[in-house]
């Protein structure tokens, strides 16, 4: 949907995207504090408590450390407020555009067998103001404000593009359904339904707001997707119904126990020689010390409760448990993210 | 509050608790504040930077025109730059002198 911002909401998204760049800057300088400080993978502590505790009083007089700090936090805890607010400038002009978005052949319905899981509400994830149905249209704030005007702007590569190339990991080129799992806005679906044009493409999410802007967006394109409200641990949908179930960068927002759920379900519902492909973030045991380190600090500051259990959890182990063959638990092309498992239900 | 819930919740307070240091410069309410106030600033500047261009070509009521001005290329260009030179400014102000590199 074509928009634009007032001059503070875009001023101020610029502002915020600009200052997380300029965060990054210092993440060199606290690598090589800590190194100056006689810290290294010989030296760093095995437990990753340990260690979080270690290198916090090491860089106790690191300004460098200081500043990093201070910036995530100024981000963290205002990108949600001040994305709403663009949002509420520009409010009266899109509202009734966004209302007409919900009719089109694109449904949302409640997914038969789930209740909202508690862990949807543990916290605000990302420290998003509201979490994930914190606002009335925050899936069009995190959606198109959040994603594309800052995320897109302050993470490494083409965020958009990788949602595209991770599908290049799949053997089948056919498949009659898909069942995405954490649709969320609908970035990831758009690439489904870009990829795999002739597919009838279902989703769930358990955010009804979030899900609400994946309908919007489907129906803008005359997409007809049929959307769940539910997690994907026990969906009560029909087993053997679909021919991939899929999900990107979602593992981390559940716990590891849902994720193992997930799994079992995906199993459940693919037809014999169905593919699973689920992709997250770059996994603890792949990662040195140092790098463990920043990402757990990274996840603890950022909102991300589950991460550290996601993100320990060994995906192939968990994909043969569920009952796959052939799984593959690797980064993309070889690199270290995006990390995927693929599996597929033998025939 | 369930199982779940409380379990979050605990490993999100220990972990914070693993880095009293880090925990305390976020803590600084004065330094969160200049943050607010240099983002109003860049508002401000930003505004500023869009009604002098504007001044220059449109005649119509100015609060109107600023909401709806678009930097051109050139314009935004700039905006780019300054946006830059003002968020290294703010940030000069975090580090040590010695720091300064």
């Amino acid at each position: 949907m074509d928009f634009q911002l007032k001059q503070r909401g875009r001023a101020s998204m610029h502002f915020l995207a600009d200052l997380a760049v300029a965060a990054a800057r210092f993440k060199p300088r606290v690598d090589a504090d800590i190194a100056a400080r006689g810290l290294s993978e010989a030296t760093l502590a095995d437990d990753l408590d340990e260690r979080l505790r270690q290198v916090d009083a090491a860089l106790a007089d690191s300004s460098a450390a200081a500043a990093f700090a201070v910036l995530t936090e100024y981000s963290g805890v205002n990108h949600g407020r001040i994305a709403a607010e663009a949002f509420d400038e520009i409010r009266p002009e899109l509202e009734p555009r966004l209302r007409a978005l919900m009719n089109g052949p694109t449904t949302i319905e409640p997914m038969p067998g789930e209740a909202r899981p508690a862990y949807a509400d543990a916290a605000w994830i990302h420290r998003t103001s509201g979490g994930w149905d914190g606002h009335d249209y925050q899936g069009f704030v995190h959606g198109e404000l959040i994603h594309r005007e800052y995320v897109a702007r302050t993470y490494p590569g083409d965020i958009f593009k990788q949602r595209r190339q991770i599908l290049s990991v799949l053997s089948r080129r056919d498949p009659a359904r898909i069942f995405e799992i954490g649709s969320s806005s609908g970035h990831y679906t758009l690439q489904l339904a870009a990829e795999f044009p002739k597919a009838e493409i279902w989703g769930c999410d358990p955010s009804p707001r979030m899900l609400e802007q994946a309908q919007r967006v489907a129906n803008e394109r005359g997409f007809a997707w049929r959307l769940f409200v539910g997690s994907g641990e026990a969906t009560g949908l029909p087993a053997e119904s679909v021919d991939l179930v899929t999900s990107y960068i979602v593992l981390h927002e559940i716990p590891a126990a849902a994720a193992r759920a997930q799994l079992r379900e995906a199993f459940r519902l693919l037809r014999p020689g169905g593919e699973l492909l689920f992709t997250d973030v770059t996994r603890y045991a792949v990662l040195d010390k140092r790098a463990v380190r920043w990402a757990e600090y990274n996840a603890v500051h950022g909102g991300e409760p589950f991460w550290r259990e996601a993100a320990s959890l060994e995906l192939g182990a968990a994909a043969r448990e569920a009952g796959f063959a052939e799984v593959r638990s690797e980064g993309l092309g070889g690199a270290p993210y995006p990390w995927f498992v693929y599996g597929r239900k033998p025939a | 509050m369930n199982k779940k819930i409380a379990a979050a919740t605990s490993a999100w307070d220990v972990t914070q608790a693993l880095t009293p240091h880090d925990a305390a410069v976020r803590r600084d309410r004065a330094t969160q504040l200049a943050l607010t106030l240099a983002q109003e600033l860049w508002v401000v500047k930003d505004r500023l930077m869009l009604l002098e261009a504007a001044l220059s070509a449109e005649g119509r009521a100015l609060s109107e025109l600023l909401d709806r001005q678009q930097p051109d290329a050139t314009l935004r260009a700039a905006l780019e730059t300054e946006r830059q030179r003002f968020i290294a400014k703010v940030l000069a102000a975090l580090e040590q002198p010695q720091d300064r590199r």
